[in-house]
């Protein structure tokens, strides 16, 4: 907006003196014919004035609207995340489903202790993350609440891969009573939850320092995270090098699994993201034949339009006419 | 794996419509297995004391490989800040930084260094962004 009119007034301003030299011609070009009212000087008082209130107004539209408050230190902020260049962010890229593989171990064995998964059931990993039996045993090893049966008693069985992931605790409060007051999120939607997306889960990671800042302070029972808005940040570091033995002999370094793992995540959030991407390319497909089609329709449809001719022969005075 | 296998495999790989089942090669592995389980059953006492050497050897191995585990990310986030391109910031964090250690011993502690790190992290990070994902799988 200030930019917006900063580029105005320079423009008015440039228009203005451009205006006086236009201005000074024309005085002495009207001078010589003798019908002039407005001497040199009067026009170039005007041209003065009028570009003095152009600054002003300038001015005191900066004055007004210039300098923004910040309300917030930028530790209450949070280090934005620096954009890291991910794969599957790209157009037309999938996810890397052995990275997707990679990180559902890294959530199992690191995160699903405190962390939730309340939206992913067993089934949605056959075929991207699992395989059917993988998924089937990793369901089985869980149990859950069976209909009524004919006493009304609720009986347990093992889960099946309809069966969502289950969660480290009974409820929120549990979560919170486990956890010094606070609570864990939900990481289903995380990524999308977050501003920032991949890049901020992947920070935060990554990002916790060895030791705070000098001079900043930090929560009892917090830690130093700078990337946490507040800084302060109830969640430990969790991921430390050579944490998981990956079945895929990755070197299993911290940032390594934060990668896998926040791919992970975003799959979590959006399983959606390969078929949508197909989906895409299928429309592209789709209206680009549909595009030629239609060129080549009415091309066919306006050739008698286009090739016709239009012949106009006066009549003549004399006896014979010809006609084409 | 016959003829028609290879040439049906290559049919599939070029048309672009087959779709890949996501299928645990079950059978195979349970073979493995079970060969490898009457190879070991087939040596004497005597070898299974060198085999037991080996272990030791090969557990000391990977405990070295796991210690040998440097995060990429460190070290190409140090070597950044080292760096010209974030001699600035660091230059303003480490002034920070001495400036609030010994104001802190006279009582006027009130600064903080969250700004100057904010920085030079935002600088180091930028900066080994590409160079991580090139190393990263």
């Amino acid at each position: 907006m200030l930019a917006r009119s900063c580029l105005r007034s320079t423009r008015a301003i440039a228009s203005a003196r451009n205006g006086v030299v236009n201005i000074s011609k024309r005085a002495a070009s009207s001078s010589s014919s003798g019908a002039a009212a407005d001497s040199p000087l009067r026009m170039n008082i005007a041209a003065a004035a009028a570009t003095a209130v152009a600054a002003g107004s300038i001015a005191w539209y900066y004055h007004l609207y210039g300098p923004t408050a910040h309300a917030m230190t930028p530790a209450e902020e949070g280090l934005h995340p620096t954009k890291y260049p991910w794969v599957h962010e790209q157009w037309l890229k999938t996810f890397d489903h052995q990275a997707l593989r990679r990180g559902f171990q890294v959530y199992r064995e690191v995160c699903a202790s405190c962390h939730s998964l309340n939206r992913v059931p067993y089934r949605s990993l056959v075929g991207t993350i699992l395989t059917v039996d993988e998924a089937k045993a990793l369901a089985e090893e869980n149990e859950y609440d069976t209909e009524p049966n004919d006493e009304g008693e609720i009986e347990k069985r093992p889960g099946k891969l309809s069966d969502y992931i289950p969660a480290p605790y009974k409820n929120d409060e549990a979560a919170r009573f486990a956890n010094n007051g606070a609570l864990p999120p939900d990481l289903s939607l995380i990524v999308k939850a977050r501003h920032g997306g991949c890049n901020y889960i992947f920070s935060l990671l990554t990002g916790y320092p060895e030791e705070p800042p000098a001079g900043a302070s930090v929560g009892e029972g917090l830690n130093f995270n700078p990337y946490f808005p507040g800084t302060g940040i109830a969640m430990a570091r969790v991921l430390y090098d050579g944490l998981v033995d990956y079945e895929d002999e990755t070197p299993a370094s911290a940032s390594q699994m934060a990668k896998d793992v926040t791919e992970f995540l975003n799959w979590a959030a959006e399983p959606e993201m390969d078929d949508r991407k197909r989906m895409g390319m299928k429309i592209l497909v789709v209206t680009s034949v549909l595009f030629a089609v239609s060129v080549w329709v009415k091309r066919y449809k306006w050739a008698w339009l286009k090739s016709r001719k239009i012949v106009y022969d006066p009549p003549k005075a004399t006896k014979h006419t010809t006609r084409h | 794996m016959g003829i028609w296998d290879t040439i049906t495999d290559l049919f599939e790989a070029a048309t672009p419509w087959t779709t890949a089942e996501a299928e645990a090669p079950a059978q195979e592995e349970e073979q493995k297995e079970e060969v490898t389980e009457t190879k070991e059953d087939e040596p004497e006492a005597e070898e299974a004391t060198e085999e037991e050497e080996e272990e030791e050897e090969e557990e000391e191995e990977e405990e070295d490989e796991e210690e040998e585990i440097v995060d990429p990310k460190d070290k190409l986030e140090e070597e950044c800040r080292e760096s010209k391109q974030c001699f600035p910031a660091k230059h303003h964090f480490d002034e920070c930084v001495d400036r609030v250690t010994n104001a802190s011993g006279n009582g006027e502690g009130k600064e903080d260094c969250v700004e100057e790190f904010f920085h030079l992290a935002h600088c180091a990070t930028q900066c080994a962004a590409p160079k991580l994902w090139s190393v990263l799988k």
